[in-house]
């Protein structure tokens, strides 16, 4: 029941980030992404592979919906899925993969989850961003388009788990 | 993590392939990317087949180097039969030099005496007396030899003594190392009428029978007195001795002819 919950709120969430990407482009200087919290924080169990594999369905969908180019979302989030399990470790420690729970930003700490979806955007909106500009554009564009955006996307993408997760703040409360 | 790694780039091809082929921009951008790369691997695989070359390399280089030397002694021989022909009616010159290519196996260069020993020796046409030299001047002179292996004096040794000419003034004379650095030398036995002036090139002077004539070895400096009898001139040597693998053995054909004559022309002044 759990898992049809999650998955429903994640294809909801990936329906809104297209229609983001569709209908708010802001400024040519702003991109809103919180796909990649999304592909940071799929449940523990997952596999890298399977994460690799969602990471690129979920890209290839968004780039068939959007209208980008096919496959650049793709390119972005699987580098994202390949290096989650460095950032988790880096930014949350072992004991999330040693005890394979659920991720909750309440219980991981909200620094340390901000932390790790800054790593994980970061990294979505360099590939994403210097492949789109395919390095025709000046690089003080596209950097100030990365600055700009990961600023914004970090607490979207925050706000994203704590949708996903917040089933399982309630469920875990007796835990803690 | 080798099977993630595996479908990690999988994945990432197939989302290159198709971004290739869905965006012009982005196709000319990979193909650039591509093609930068693999230029590059194609150069550092040629850099680093020619870094297994370059001994190889380098022997040949030197080998071309002696018969080049040869080549322009010839030339210069040529030249001056011309000039000489022009000026008498009697050629006076001839070729009576030859060089050998030598890889040096072992040298000292902070010693009182220093040495040299070349590859080559009796069987390569080594003989004592023997001039060693470089594209950029004189090393030294070969004192043994053995079968394949020879033994010389470098300059860096006050043992050896090379008969110079300064530039245009022609004033011949002997040049010593120092004892001091490695590469300053030091002209003496220069009549104190004579003057030098400081810059002038410093050549073999082609006396001897061991260097043929006009062999570059270094530049003259400061000029100083000794004794009231004669001038010592500085010479700043052009050959570098801490930056030298390969070599050039001069060997005078006509040597043992001249130095019969010159016991024979002693024996009868004895008399």
């Amino acid at each position: 029941m759990r898992i049809n919950e999650y998955t429903l709120k994640f294809v909801l969430l990936l329906i809104l980030q297209v229609l983001i990407w569709n209908f708010c482009n802001f400024s040519q200087f702003l991109m809103l992404a919180f796909l990649p919290a999304m592909i940071l924080f799929l449940p523990v169990r997952r596999s890298a592979v399977s994460c690799m594999i969602i990471a690129f369905v979920c890209g290839f969908a968004a780039d068939f919906l959007v209208g980008a180019p096919l496959g650049l979302s793709s390119l972005a989030l699987v580098c994202v899925a390949f290096c989650r399990r460095g950032i988790i470790y880096l930014t949350l420690g072992h004991e999330v993969f040693a005890r394979a729970e659920d991720f909750s930003p309440a219980r991981q700490g909200v620094s340390k989850t901000i932390l790790s979806i800054t790593l994980a955007t970061a990294l979505f909106l360099l590939i994403y961003i210097s492949v789109d500009s395919a390095f025709t554009r000046p690089l003080w564009i596209d950097a100030l388009k990365w600055a700009l955006s990961l600023l914004l996307s970090t607490p979207l993408g925050y706000y994203c788990t704590h949708l996903l997760y917040t089933d399982n703040l309630r469920s875990s409360s007796k835990w803690r | 993590m080798l099977f993630s790694a595996a479908i990690f780039i999988l994945l990432e091809v197939a989302a290159l392939a198709m971004l290739r082929s869905s965006s012009t921009m982005q196709d000319i951008a990979i193909n650039r990317a591509s093609l930068r790369t693999s230029a590059a691997l194609w150069g550092a695989g040629e850099r680093f087949r020619y870094h297994f070359r370059a001994e190889k390399l380098n022997e040949q280089l030197a080998e071309r180097n002696a018969e080049l030397e040869l080549a322009l002694r010839e030339y210069q021989l040529q030249e001056a039969k011309l000039r000489e022909e022009q000026n008498s009616p009697y050629p006076k010159l001839r070729d009576n030099y030859s060089f050998i290519s030598a890889t040096i196996v072992k040298m000292s260069r902070n010693g009182a005496h220093n040495f040299i020993i070349l590859n080559k020796g009796s069987e390569d046409g080594v003989t004592p007396q023997c001039g060693i030299i470089t594209g950029e001047g004189v090393v030294g002179v070969v004192s043994a030899v053995g079968k394949h292996y020879s033994y010389g004096l470098t300059l860096m040794n006050p043992n050896l003594s090379i008969s110079s000419r300064v530039g245009d003034s022609g004033v011949t004379a002997p040049l010593v190392w120092d004892g001091l650095s490695s590469n300053g030398a030091k002209l003496s036995d220069i009549a104190p009428h004579l003057s030098i002036e400081p810059g002038d090139t410093v050549r073999t002077s082609g006396f001897s029978t061991i260097f043929p004539a006009g062999i570059p070895i270094g530049t003259t400096g400061k000029t100083s007195h000794v004794d009231g009898s004669t001038i010592q001139v500085d010479v700043t040597l052009f050959q570098d001795f801490s930056n030298i693998h390969y070599v050039t053995i001069v060997r005078n054909l006509d040597r043992s002819e001249i130095e019969e004559l010159e016991a024979a022309g002693e024996n009868s002044s004895a008399r």
